[in-house]
Order: C-alpha cells, then sequence, then structure tokens
C-alpha cells in the first residue's frame, strides 16, 4: 500500500489489483470459515442442527403454554400487569419457563457453530408450526390468507437452508 | 393501538434482538478463549438480563393482545437480526439469505394477518 502511493505512475493499477485479491481473498475466508465451522461440528445428539430442531420444538410448546397461562391470570385493569410479572401465578406460565431455558441452552449452543444469520431465519419455523399445531391439535381452520403466508415462510426457509444443506453434502 | 403499547411492542422487540446479537459474540469468543472469561461472563449475562426484560413485556402484551396480533412484530425480529447481524457481526449477507429473511417476514406477517 505505502509503495504504491509513492509510486505516482502505477498508482491506480497497483491498488485496484491489491483491492481486487483482498476481495477474493475475503470471499475465500468466509467460505471457508462457514466450512470449517461446520466440519468442526459434533455428531449424534450434539448436532447443532439437532440441537436447533430441539430448540425449535420447545419455543413452539411454551408458546402455546404462554397463551394459555396468561389468558387465565389476564387482569387488564391492573396497570402492574403491563410488566407481565402477575403471569406468574399460573403453573402453565412455568412449565413455559422451563421449557424456555431449555431451548435457550440448546440455543446457545447453536450460536456456537451456525451463523446467526443462518440459524435465526431458521428457527423462525415455530412461526409455521405454532398456527398448524393449532389447525391439528385444537381443530382451529386456517385461511387462504394463512397458507399463503405459511407457504411464504417454508418458501424463505428452503432459499436459506439450501447453501447449508450443499456444504453438508460436501463434507 | 395505544401509543403505550406501540412502546412496549417496540422495547421488547429492541431487547430481544441485542440480546441475540450478544449471546452470538459470547459463544463465538468461547471456540477461542473458553468459558471461563469476564468478557464471556459479561455478554451472557447482558443478553440474558434483556432477554428477560424482552420475556415479561411480552407476556404484559399478551394479557391484553391476540398471540396472532403481536405475531408480525415478531416476524420483523428476522429482518431486524440478520441486518444487524450483517453490520455488527460483519457476517457474510448474499442475495439469497436476504430474499430468504424477508419471505419469511412477509409469511409471518401474512399468518398473523387473517
Amino acid at each position: 500500500m505505502e509503495s504504491a502511493s509513492t509510486k505516482r505512475g502505477g498508482y491506480n493499477v497497483t491498488l485496484e489489483c491489491e483491492e481486487f485479491a483482498a476481495g477474493r481473498n475475503r470471499l475465500r475466508r468466509n467460505r471457508g470459515r462457514l466450512e470449517d465451522q461446520m466440519r468442526g461440528r459434533p455428531s449424534g445428539f450434539g448436532n447443532p442442527w439437532l440441537q436447533l430442531g430441539l430448540s425449535v420444538l420447545c419455543v413452539f410448546v411454551s408458546e402455546l403454554l404462554l397463551k394459555r397461562g396468561a389468558t387465565d391470570v389476564a387482569e387488564p385493569d391492573n396497570a402492574f400487569s403491563w410488566t407481565g410479572i402477575n403471569g406468574l401465578a399460573s403453573p402453565l406460565v412455568w412449565w413455559a419457563i422451563l421449557l424456555i431455558i431449555a431451548s435457550f441452552i440448546s440455543w446457545l449452543y447453536v450460536l456456537r457453530y451456525i451463523p446467526i444469520t443462518i440459524a435465526f431465519p431458521l428457527s423462525r419455523a415455530v412461526d409455521i408450526l405454532v398456527p398448524l399445531g393449532c389447525w391439528i391439535f385444537l381443530g382451529e381452520l386456517i385461511s387462504t390468507l394463512r397458507w399463503c403466508g405459511i407457504a411464504l415462510v417454508v418458501i424463505g426457509l428452503a432459499l436459506v437452508a439450501k447453501p447449508v444443506a450443499q456444504i453438508e453434502e460436501r463434507l | 393501538m395505544s401509543f403505550l403499547a406501540l412502546f412496549f411492542i417496540v422495547v421488547s422487540l429492541l431487547s430481544f434482538v441485542v440480546a441475540q446479537l450478544l449471546l452470538k459474540r459470547a459463544m463465538e469468543s468461547t471456540t477461542t478463549s473458553g468459558f471461563r472469561n469476564r468478557r464471556f461472563v459479561t455478554r451472557v449475562g447482558g443478553g440474558i438480563a434483556l432477554m428477560t426484560i424482552s420475556f415479561f413485556l411480552t407476556l404484559g402484551l399478551l394479557q391484553r393482545f391476540d398471540l396472532s396480533y403481536l405475531y408480525p412484530f415478531q416476524g420483523l425480529s428476522v429482518i431486524f437480526i440478520t441486518l444487524m447481524a450483517a453490520i455488527v457481526l460483519k457476517e457474510k449477507l448474499n442475495m439469497r439469505l436476504t430474499i430468504g429473511a424477508l419471505l419469511i417476514s412477509a409469511g409471518i406477517v401474512l399468518v398473523s394477518l387473517s
């Protein structure tokens, strides 16, 4: 860099070459880093993708429990209840808290191995599990608009997950 | 919706996003410097504190609004976290990931609109 700036003649060419090389190296490093991270991941129960799935499952169940619990003990007229602390009176809320702690631990584990730009969008699979859960377990109806939304989320999830699946195949 | 409700929704969303970034930073540092150092403990502690704030605010909101009404705001967290991870954590963000995140958010909004 310094020698390039002192030589006026070849300045532009050298600088562009250096920038190009730096950009290429950065790209390689990024791709390499993701592959290295995934190569070093444990298998079996410690597999981060399995843990991501478990985390999503725990969040899914806890969301349903939280809504039930919060509705059971709701005091909309009490200003203090904006803090949500009165929700602790419901045992369902405590079960939900246990599940949230479990999902939190596996989520921390996931964060150690998977970039958050991939892990977080994938974790939002829970947003289609909740309405599907209501449809299957509670017999609620899903409107056409809602089905469209679910389809969009599935396409988005596939877009985020596909490059990762390809790296997995190569390893 | 009252101004107060909007305020709590935004605060809860922001604290959730910042908490995720802090936790990611903390867990990343464990691969090089292990769990027994002050940086890791402060970051995880900060992350957990922010998550707790976000949790109780959500619990308060759930007493007043339907889950389906509050959900679109959670959908926004996908966009926020993906963007902030690219900016703050310098994670690689390509076209595919961006479109994926946008579709997921749009889908979540549609699911809760109906």
